[in-house]
This record gives C-alpha cells, sequence and structure tokens, in this order.
C-alpha cells in the first residue's frame, strides 16, 4: 500500500465539531414601539444611510426612537460586551453597510450574533459582496441566512443618492425583522 | 541500481491534489506522512499546538498543518523553521489576525530573513532578491500562501475578495544582503540581538522601482524615493506606511554621505507628503476620523502635509545585487509591527 495523501486543510477535526444550527430570533409583528440599534461600521455612507433608515421607521412605521452605535473595527465581528449592550437597549438590530471582504462577512456574523441574543436583525450588504456574506452564514451556523442588499458601490453615492437607497431598500429591511418563516 | 521513478504516479496525485482544491493554481507536492514527519521533526514544537486562530471564520492552524502545507508547497524540511518564524512574525501583524487575507486590497506578505540561516539553507539575498529561481525564497512564502487558503479557509472568490491581488502575492521572501549593507541588519530594528536568523513580516499592497543610477547626489535618489512615496494613490487614511528595500549601491552611496538608517528614516518622514492643491485634485485633502475625503475647501491648498508618522512607518531593508541602482519601494498594508521572530529549531 503506497502512503496516503495527507489533508492540509484540518477539515476531518472540523466536521467534528460542525457547529449547531444558529437560532433565529422571534419576529415582530410590525415595528410600533420599537427601539432600532444602528450598527455602524464606519464604511464610507454607512452612518448617513443606516440614519436614514432609522429616520424613516420613526416617521413612517411607529419605531419609537434609534440607538446608535459604530464599531471600533469594521473587519471584525462585534465584540460580545457591544452585543449584549445593544440587546439591552433596543428590540431591534440594522446593521451595515457591509462593503468590503470583510466587513461584508462581519456584517452578516453581527447579525446572527444578535439573532442568538434574542434580537431580530437585518444586516445590509451592497451587492458585490454576496458569496463572501454567505459563505460567513454558513461558518456561522446559519446557512441561507437573508439579508438586505443595496447596490454596489455605496461609498461614491451623494447624499441625495443616500437618501434614496434607504428609502429602496427599507422594504426588505421592514420585511427581514418582521416576517414569520 | 535505483529504482526508476514514476512519472504516472506523480502526476496522478498532484492532480488529487488539484481536485480537493488545495492548490493555488500551481503544482503542489502531495505530502506523505514521513515526509511531514521529517518537517516535525525539525521543530522542537508540539505538532498540536496552535500557533495562529482567525476567530472570525473559527479556524485555526496546528504545528502540524502548518508542516503539511509547507510540505506540499515545496518546502524542504529544514525550512519549516524559517516557515514556522515567518508565521508567527506576520500573525503579529493587526491585519494578517483581522481582516486582511479577506480584504478586497488582496495584500501580499514581505517576509525578510536576517542572519546565518540564511547561508545554512540557501537564500538568494543579491540578484533578483524579488525573485524567482530560488527555493527557499519562492517556496516559504507560497508554505504562508496555502496555510491561509487550507487552514484559515480563506479561498478567492469566496473569503477572500481581493479586487485584483497583486503581482507578487505569496512570493516575497526576501533574505537581507547583510554583507553588502552599510547599515545593521533589519532584525536588529524588530528586537533580535546582532547575528540573530530571524524573520520579519508584514504585507504588502505593492512594490514601486525608484531607478536612478546617474546621480552622485544621495538627497536626488533620497528626493526619487520620497516622490513615489508619495504618490496620492496609495493614499485613503491621515498616515500611511512605506519600507524602502534599497539596493546595496543606494545603501552604500547614503552610508558614504553620513546616513544612518535613521537618518534615512527621519529625511523620508520630513520630506514625504503632499500639498493640500494636490491632494483636492485627488479628492483627498479633507479628513473624517481618520478617513480621507474630498473636500471642496481651499483653504489648506499652500499647506504641506506629511504622511509617515514614525520610523516604523518606514522600514528600511537592504538586498539585491550591486550591479545597477534600483531600489524598491514597498507600500505596506496597515503597519509594521516592529517585531522580528527568531528562529528556533
Amino acid at each position: 500500500m503506497p502512503n496516503a495523501i495527507l489533508d492540509p486543510t484540518g477539515a476531518t477535526t472540523a466536521t467534528a465539531t460542525a457547529k449547531p444550527q444558529a437560532p433565529r430570533a422571534p419576529r415582530r409583528a410590525d415595528l410600533t414601539g420599537a427601539r432600532i440599534g444602528l450598527l455602524v461600521n464606519t464604511k464610507q455612507n454607512a452612518a448617513p444611510f443606516l440614519d436614514e433608515i432609522g429616520r424613516l421607521l420613526i416617521a413612517q412605521h411607529g419605531a419609537t426612537k434609534v440607538v446608535n452605535r459604530t464599531k471600533v473595527n469594521f473587519a471584525a465581528p462585534a465584540p460580545d460586551e457591544l452585543v449584549k449592550e445593544m440587546t439591552a437597549e433596543c428590540d431591534v438590530i440594522i446593521t451595515g453597510i457591509g462593503d468590503c471582504g470583510s466587513c461584508s462577512a462581519s456584517a452578516v456574523a453581527d447579525g446572527i450574533a444578535f439573532e442568538s441574543a434574542g434580537l431580530p436583525a437585518a444586516a445590509i450588504c451592497s451587492d458585490a459582496f454576496r458569496v463572501t456574506a454567505d459563505a460567513m452564514a454558513e461558518l456561522r451556523g446559519a446557512p441561507g441566512y437573508r439579508y438586505a442588499t443595496t447596490p454596489h458601490p455605496v461609498a461614491v453615492l451623494t447624499p441625495e443618492q443616500v437618501t434614496e437607497r434607504a428609502a429602496q431598500v427599507l422594504g426588505d429591511v421592514i420585511a427581514l425583522v418582521t416576517e414569520q418563516e | 541500481m535505483t529504482e526508476p521513478l514514476d512519472p504516472d504516479a506523480a502526476q496522478a496525485a498532484i492532480e488529487y491534489c488539484y481536485a480537493q482544491g488545495w492548490s493555488d493554481g500551481l503544482p503542489l507536492v502531495p505530502a506523505s506522512q514521513p515526509l511531514v514527519d521529517r518537517f516535525l521533526a525539525a521543530t522542537g514544537k508540539d505538532p498540536e499546538e496552535v500557533i495562529g486562530e482567525l476567530e472570525q471564520v473559527g479556524r485555526n492552524c496546528t504545528v502540524y498543518l502548518a508542516a503539511v502545507n509547507a510540505a506540499m508547497a515545496g518546502c524542504l524540511p529544514e525550512y519549516f523553521p524559517v516557515v514556522l518564524a515567518a508565521f508567527d512574525a506576520l500573525m503579529r501583524e493587526r491585519a494578517a489576525r483581522g481582516g486582511g487575507w479577506q480584504s478586497t486590497s488582496g495584500p501580499a506578505p514581505m517576509i525578510v530573513v536576517n542572519g546565518p540561516v540564511r547561508h545554512e539553507l540557501g537564500f538568494n539575498a543579491q540578484g533578483g532578491a524579488f525573485g524567482p529561481g530560488f527555493r527557499p525564497n519562492a517556496t516559504i512564502p507560497r508554505a504562508i500562501g496555502l496555510i491561509v487558503r487550507n487552514a484559515f479557509g480563506i479561498r478567492p472568490h469566496v473569503l477572500e475578495q481581493a479586487t485584483q491581488g497583486l503581482p507578487g502575492r505569496w512570493s516575497i521572501c526576501l533574505a537581507e544582503n547583510e554583507e553588502e549593507s552599510p547599515w545593521p541588519p533589519f532584525a536588529e530594528d524588530g528586537g533580535q540581538p546582532a547575528g540573530a536568523s530571524a524573520v520579519s513580516a508584514t504585507l504588502l499592497r505593492t512594490c514601486e522601482f525608484v531607478d536612478n543610477r546617474h546621480t552622485p547626489d544621495p538627497e536626488h535618489v533620497l528626493n526619487d524615493i520620497a516622490d513615489t512615496i508619495s504618490r496620492t494613490g496609495s493614499l485613503i487614511f491621515r498616515d500611511t506606511s512605506a519600507g524602502v528595500v534599497f539596493c546595496p549601491e543606494h545603501a552604500q552611496m547614503l552610508a558614504t554621505a553620513g546616513f544612518t538608517k535613521q537618518d534615512v528614516q527621519a529625511w523620508l518622514i520630513e520630506h514625504c507628503g503632499r500639498t493640500g492643491a494636490d491632494l483636492r485634485r485627488a479628492g483627498k485633502n479633507g479628513l473624517r476620523g481618520i478617513a480621507r475625503f474630498a473636500d471642496a475647501d481651499t483653504s489648506g491648498d499652500g499647506t504641506f502635509t506629511r504622511i509617515l508618522p514614525t520610523p516604523r512607518h518606514v522600514p528600511i531593508v537592504v538586498a539585491g545585487a550591486r550591479n545597477a541602482a534600483i531600489s524598491m519601494v514597498v507600500r505596506i498594508f496597515g503597519e509594521w509591527s516592529g517585531i522580528a521572530t527568531e528562529v528556533t529549531k
């Protein structure tokens, strides 16, 4: 018998410890009275984009207030303390904008973390990063995790265009945090 | 008489590795247990020791997995301590522990080897320092690339999102030309004692040559280098970092004129930068936090803005042949940790 060819991935151990299906938070019927957590990842235009979504949810959909938080490191998933803190202060989380290789994956990882903490979450990514966002969802035990997308690019949009984009994606964001499976 | 080698079996094994998705695009050496055992015998480390972790993707690399990937990359077993030192040095970089491998910028590790290990293992420190042509220089950075691909699971088009990447990714491993450098070895800048075999590493966004071989004036050369460092295309934050890999001729010219390495760094910190007007024309004159943006305000047009904050942001290495005065600006992704790792057997 010849020697076996060795596997360089460590996949045998990874499979043995495969992650269980990540939990999904219960959905609200609507956003009346909801406190909206906006988790901004500091990518260009992320702050005004999420601010506008927060404004629309208060003005048109009965949300009571927004809680703004900013990630210190856009490339990494939000630290546990930040997830805990926002979970205590908010009813729904909106996070983004996933507009780069690491931050799109991280935005989705954050959405999944908030779901596990019991809050419905909507991550928003640029549509150029679907594959990496989906790959991260799978790694986090949430294959097929749904998030909202907006067309690439986001960073070059004018303030007026950001407002338009926020309005365009609003319906998807609301559906993500309210629709029962 | 020795047994004839079997090319058909070798080809089948290589194709098997491709089919598993393990390859960076080039043929791999199929790794067997006896080969990997020789790698593990070259280090005193426990095969199960975790030497790097990427928390966001839930993956880590053990000494054993590093050995398998180094074998597949074409390393010899005796290179393995250098692979481990290079990986250690690289994992000290904030970008390498964070999202760097996933980045749209597609950065390349730059590995710098110092000390007697260069001769013991046959590194090239002279002509063609950036490669190709020499087994340790070529296979050690390739091993790092395979570790990122296979052990960390960061693959192109999936978790790796490089927009264009850059030429030389997984192939830049310099051995410093200490014999023709007028300055102390780079590993000393990283805290290692004189004469140590040690490895330094950082991540690059690109390499840009500066060809200046006709002037005897060291300030001409420094101004030429400063112009390359200061180009607006590379500026995205308030601060930047760019090293210089000096050819021996430029380094010796500077040293003869009285420049220490620290003097060169100080000169570049002072002279690298752009006027507000230059930055405004490229839409990079404003600062929001540390990120540049296009500010319509012209009041800063006449101000010269420096871009290199500290000497650690201008690492200096000497490599290459003494046959022409051509040096390389190496554009650093993030910033260098400033720490070199000793090669231990």
